[in-house]
C-alpha cells in the first residue's frame, strides 16, 4: 500500500497556507535560485528556505534520515563536479586562478596521471552549489512534511493539472515514502541471511552487483505495487470522465500575499540574471591566495 | 417479460479463459447462477482458478488481463461484454485479497470517496454516501484517520466501504479473511452475513473455509484445477471435497477421516529440553517513537526443543518481539540475550549463525537469477566453504521438494513455491534457531499441513519459532504457545494450558476454532492437541 511522509498537524503559520500557494512559492524560488551562482544571493535564498522550515516548526528528530540521504547525495554531486572540473566552466567561470597543484599521481598498472588543479574559482563554484542545492532542497522538503496527504491530489488539480495527471502526482508524492518502507523490509530481510551492505568491495560494476540482493526485490516490489494500483483503480472507475473533488482548497488573503511575493522574487531575480547580476562571485581574499 | 436467468445479479456461462502467456487454461467452463441476497463461497487449492474467476466476473478479464476468452457473465441480465468496466464497478464491487493492496487514499474519507469521486457524484452527496457508508460498517470515527495507521481489521472495513460506498449489488470478496486476526476475521464475517441478509449478492473466496462456514453461505462453489467440481447448497460440500484439500470444521474431518488410514503427523515433542537458553529476554521494552511503547517487560528464554508458536492480535507487538532475537531492533530498556552474549554487541550477520529468519513475504528477498543461487546466498555470506554451501544447498532442495526448479528464477515461480524457496534460504544457513513470520498465509490448506509437517520433522534446527495468526498452527505444532497481547506477553506455556484459558484467549482476541474445542472436548482422553485426522483415530484406538 502506499504510504504517505509522516505528516501531522501543527498549526503552523506555513501549515495555513493553502498547499497551492505554497508548491507556487516553491517553484518561483526554484526557478529564481537556478539562475545565480553568486554565493551572496545565494545566502538570501537559503535565508528564507531556512525560515519556511524554522516557521514550519520542523524538527531535526523527524527530518534526520531525509536530510542524511540529501546530504550524501548533494556532497557526492559537489565533489565529483570540484575534482573533474566540469560544470563550473560551462556555466559559471571561463578563467581560473590556481592556488595549488595536488599530484601528478601516477596509478600502478594503467598507468593513468591523476592530478588535481584547485582553483579559486573552482573552489567557490563548489561551496555556492552546496549552498544552491540546500537551498532547494530545504525548500522542498517542508512540503511532504505539512501538505496534509489527502490534499496532494486536489493541489494539483487546483494548479491546473488534468485529472489524471494530478492523481498521478498524488501517487508520486507517496511512492517515494512507500519505496523507502519496502526498502527497509528488504534491507532486513537480507541482513537476516547474513549480507551486509556496508562491506561492498571490488570495482564499481562489481559493487553494483553485489546490491542486487537489495536492487532486485525493490523494484519488483515496486512493479507489482504499481499493477495492484492500477487494478485497484479501475475497479472504482478511475480515468472513466470528469472526476469530483471532494477536498476543496480556498485562497485567503495570506495566500494571495505568497503567490504575489513569489511572483515578485521570480521578475524580480530574472531582471537581475538579465542584467548580468549574480554571476559568480570569487572573494577577493581567495583571489590573493592565488596570486599570492 | 424478461426471462429467469436475465433476472438474477449473476449468471455465469460456460466460462473459460487462458492467460496470453500461458499455454494451459485457467478456469474451463464454468457454469453458475446466483440469486439477490444469498451468499456463494468458492473454495479450491491455490492455483484452481478461483481469483481468475472472479476477474472474469469484475470485468479486470479482458480489459486489465489480456487473453483468450469464452463463454459470458451477466450482470442483472446484461452482457458483460458489452459494458464498460465504470458501469461493472458499479454492479460489482470488489474487495481485493489484501486490502493493504486496494486502499489508495492516504486518510479514511478520501479512500471511501474515491470511487464516488471518480463516478462523477456531486460533491453533497459524496460527503453524505461516505458518511453513510461508515456509519453502516460502524466505523465513522476512522474518518479523518490516516490509513497506514490502522489495523489489519480496521483497513479490511475500510476497504469494504470503499467499495460499498459505490453501491453495487454483488460484493466480491477475493481471501478477505488472509490478514486478519481471528477476532477481526469473525467481525468481518459477521458484517458479510449482515449485508447478504440486507439484500447484497456477496461471492467470498476464502482458504478458510471452516470459518466462512460459520456464518452459513447459502451456496458453495468448488474448484480443482480450473474445473467446477462442485456447485450447490453449502450442506453439499462437506460430501464433496476432499478435507485434505480444504479446511473443514473439526468435527466433519473426524467424521470422515476415521475411514481413512491415519495421516503422517509426527507430534511436537512434548517437553522441551531444559538446558541453557539459546536466547533470552530480559526485562526487554521497546518503542519506535518514546510517547508509544511497543514492548515492554518482556521476560523469556528459547530452549533447544522449544516449538514455540507466538499467537496474539495484528498490532500486538509479535513481529517487533521476533526482530530483538534477529537484531535487527536492539532494546531500549533490558537485555537479548543470544547463547549468552549481548545481540548489542553482535552483527545481525554474526547472529544469523544462530538464528535464521523467514519475512513474511517472499518477494521482499528473493532477488537471483536461480533457486540455486539464491539458496546459497546466505551459506555464503556465512563464510561456509563452497562445498559445504553445496551441501547445504543440496540439502534444503530436498527438503522443500525444489528438485527440478533450481536453475528456475525464483521470482518466476508461484507464490507457495517462492514461500519455499524463501524457507529454503535460511535453512541452508545451517542456524540453530529457526524464526517463521506467518509461514502458512496464503497458502491452502495441502500446502501448508505438508509444509510444516516437513519443517518439524527435519533434524536441523535446535528450537523453532513461529508468528501466526492461525490457532490450529498452534494447536497441531507448537509445544509452547506465548500470547502477545498489547506489547507484553500475556501467557506462556504449553498449548494444552494457555489455550485452554477462554477467558484469556478473549481478552487477547484469539477466537477458539472448532478443532481447538474438540481438542479441548478430548483433550482427559488424549492428554495432548492433535490434528483433526489423527484425532480421529486417536479417538478410534
Amino acid at each position: 500500500m502506499l504510504i504517505a511522509w509522516r505528516y501531522r498537524e501543527r498549526n503552523t503559520i506555513i501549515q495555513r497556507l493553502d498547499p497551492r500557494a505554497r508548491i507556487i512559492f516553491m517553484l518561483a524560488m526554484l526557478f529564481s535560485i537556478i539562475q545565480f551562482w553568486d554565493l551572496r544571493i545565494m545566502s538570501l535564498f537559503l535565508g528564507l528556505a531556512a525560515l519556511q522550515f524554522g516557521l514550519a516548526r520542523l524538527t531535526w528528530r523527524e527530518t534526520r534520515r531525509v536530510w542524511i540521504l540529501i546530504s550524501f547525495i548533494i556532497f557526492i554531486m559537489t565533489t565529483l563536479t570540484f575534482l573533474t572540473g566540469r560544470g563550473g566552466v560551462a556555466t559559471a567561470y571561463d578563467q581560473e586562478h590556481l592556488i595549488r597543484r595536488l599530484g601528478p599521481l601516477s596509478l600502478p598498472i594503467v598507468g593513468w596521471q591523476l592530478k588535481l588543479d584547485v582553483t579559486a574559482e573552482k573552489t567557490i563554484f563548489a561551496v555556492s552549489q552546496l549552498a544552491r542545492m540546500y537551498a532547494i532542497t530545504t525548500m522542498a522538503i517542508t512540503i511532504p512534511y505539512t501538505v496534509d496527504p489527502s490534499l496532494y491530489g486536489v493541489t494539483f488539480k487546483g494548479l491546473g493539472l488534468p485529472d489524471k495527471f494530478a492523481y498521478a502526482m498524488d501517487l508520486s508524492f507517496r511512492f517515494v515514502p512507500t519505496l523507502g518502507r519496502d526498502f527497509s523490509i528488504t534491507l532486513d530481510a537480507q541482513r537476516a541471511r547474513g549480507y551486509e551492505v556496508e562491506k561492498l568491495s571490488g570495482g564499481i560494476i562489481a559493487q553494483i552487483r553485489r546490491l542486487a540482493p537489495l536492487l532486485v526485490p525493490v523494484t519488483i516490489n515496486a512493479i507489482v505495487g504499481a499493477e495492484d494500483i492500477i487494478d485497484a483503480m479501475d475497479l472504482r472507475a478511475f480515468g472513466v470522465g470528469p472526476r469530483t473533488w471532494v477536498r476543496r482548497l480556498t485562497y485567503r488573503r495570506a495566500d494571495m500575499g505568497l503567490i504575489a511575493a513569489s511572483a515578485l522574487i521570480f521578475a524580480g531575480s530574472t531582471a537581475l540574471a538579465f542584467m548580468g547580476v549574480g554571476r559568480l562571485w570569487v572573494p577577493e581574499a581567495l583571489l590573493k591566495l592565488a596570486t599570492g | 417479460m424478461v426471462p429467469l436467468a436475465e433476472a438474477l445479479p449473476l449468471v455465469v456461462e460456460n466460462l473459460s479463459f487462458r492467460y496470453r502467456d500461458r499455454d494451459e487454461f485457467a478456469i474451463r467452463e464454468i457454469a453458475f447462477e446466483l440469486e439477490a441476497g444469498k451468499i456463494l463461497l468458492i473454495a479450491g487449492a491455490s492455483g484452481c482458478g478461483k481469483t481468475t474467476l472472479i476477474r472474469c466476473i469484475n470485468g479486470l478479464i479482458p480489459r486489465s488481463y489480456k487473453g483468450e476468452l469464452t463463454g459470458r457473465v451477466r450482470l442483472d441480465g446484461q452482457d458483460t461484454a458489452d459494458m464498460s468496466l465504470s458501469r461493472i464497478s458499479q454492479i460489482v464491487g470488489t474487495v481485493l485479497q489484501d486490502p493493504e493492496r486496494q486502499i489508495l487514499g492516504a486518510h479514511v474519507f478520501t479512500e471511501v470517496a474515491f470511487g464516488l469521486e471518480n463516478l462523477g457524484v456531486p460533491r453533497e452527496e459524496i460527503i453524505e454516501r461516505v458518511e453513510e457508508t461508515l456509519a453502516y460498517l460502524g466505523i465513522a470515527h476512522l474518518k479523518g484517520r490516516e490509513t497506514f495507521y490502522l489495523s489489519g481489521g480496521e483497513k479490511q472495513k475500510v476497504a469494504v466501504a470503499g467499495t460499498l460506498a459505490m453501491q453495487p449489488s454483488i460484493l466480491l470478496l477475493d481471501e478477505p479473511l488472509a490478514s486478519l486476526d481471528p477476532a477481526s476475521a469473525e467481525e468481518a464475517l459477521t458484517l458479510i452475513r449482515r449485508l447478504a441478509d440486507e439484500g447484497k449478492t456477496v461471492i467470498i473466496i476464502e482458504h478458510r473455509v471452516e470459518d466462512v462456514l460459520k456464518i452459513k453461505p447459502e451456496l458453495s462453489l468448488f474448484m480443482v484445477e480450473g474445473e467446477l467440481r462442485y456447485f450447490g447448497p453449502t450442506t453439499g460440500l462437506e460430501a464433496r471435497v476432499d478435507y485434505h484439500e480444504v479446511k473443514l470444521p473439526a468435527p466433519m474431518i473426524l467424521e470422515k477421516a476415521r475411514h481413512d488410514p491415519p495421516p503422517a503427523y509426527v507430534p511436537p515433542a512434548l517437553a522441551a529440553a531444559r538446558n541453557g537458553p539459546l536466547a533470552d529476554f530480559r526485562d526487554v521494552a521497546f518503542a519506535y517513537e518514546p510517547e508509544t511503547p511497543v514492548l515492554r517487560d518482556i521476560n523469556l528464554s528459547i530452549r533447544a526443543g522449544d516449538i514455540i508458536a507466538v499467537l496474539g492480535p495484528n498490532g500486538a507487538g509479535k513481529t517487533t518481539l521476533v526482530k530483538h532475537a534477529i537484531g535487527l531492533l536492539k532494546p531500549k530498556q533490558g537485555q537479548v540475550l543470544l547463547e549468552g552474549v549481548d545481540t548489542r554487541e553482535l552483527s545481525v550477520a554474526q547472529i544469523a549463525h544462530t538464528i535464521g529468519y523467514v519475512f513474511q513475504s517472499p518477494s521482499h528477498m528473493l532477488f537471483a537469477p536461480t533457486v540455486r543461487e539464491e539458496l546459497a546466498f546466505g551459506p555464503q555470506n556465512l563464510g561456509f566453504d563452497q562445498e559445504t554451501t553445496e551441501q547445504s544447498v543440496a540439502e534444503a532442495v530436498d527438503i522443500l521438494n525444489l528438485k527440478g526448479l533450481e536453475d528456475y528464477p525464483p521470482l518466476g515461480l508461484s507464490f507457495g513455491q517462492q514461500k519455499r524457496v524463501s524457507i529454503g534460504a535460511i535453512l541452508a544457513m545451517r542456524s540453530k534457531i529457526l524464526v517463521m513470520d506467518e509461514p502458512t498465509a496464503g497458502q491452502d490448506y495441502r500446502n501448508y499441513m505438508a509444509f510444516m509437517n516437513a519443517i518439524l520433522g527435519l533434524p536441523n534446527f535446535a528450537a523453532i519459532l513461529f508468528i501466526t495468526h492461525d490457532v490450529d498452527m498452534a494447536v497441531c505444532y507448537a509445544n509452547r504457545v506465548i500470547l502477545v497481547h498489547e506489547g507484553t506477553i500475556a501467557a506462556d506455556g504449553p498449548p494444552t494450558e494457555v489455550l485452554a484459558d477462554l477467558e484469556l484467549l478473549r481478552r487477547c482476541r484469539v477466537v477458539p476454532t472448532s478443532l481447538l474445542s474438540t481438542n479441548l472436548e478430548h483433550l482427559p482422553r488424549t492428554g495432548r492437541f492433535m490434528p483433526a485426522e489423527a484425532l480421529a483415530h486417536a479417538l478410534s484406538d
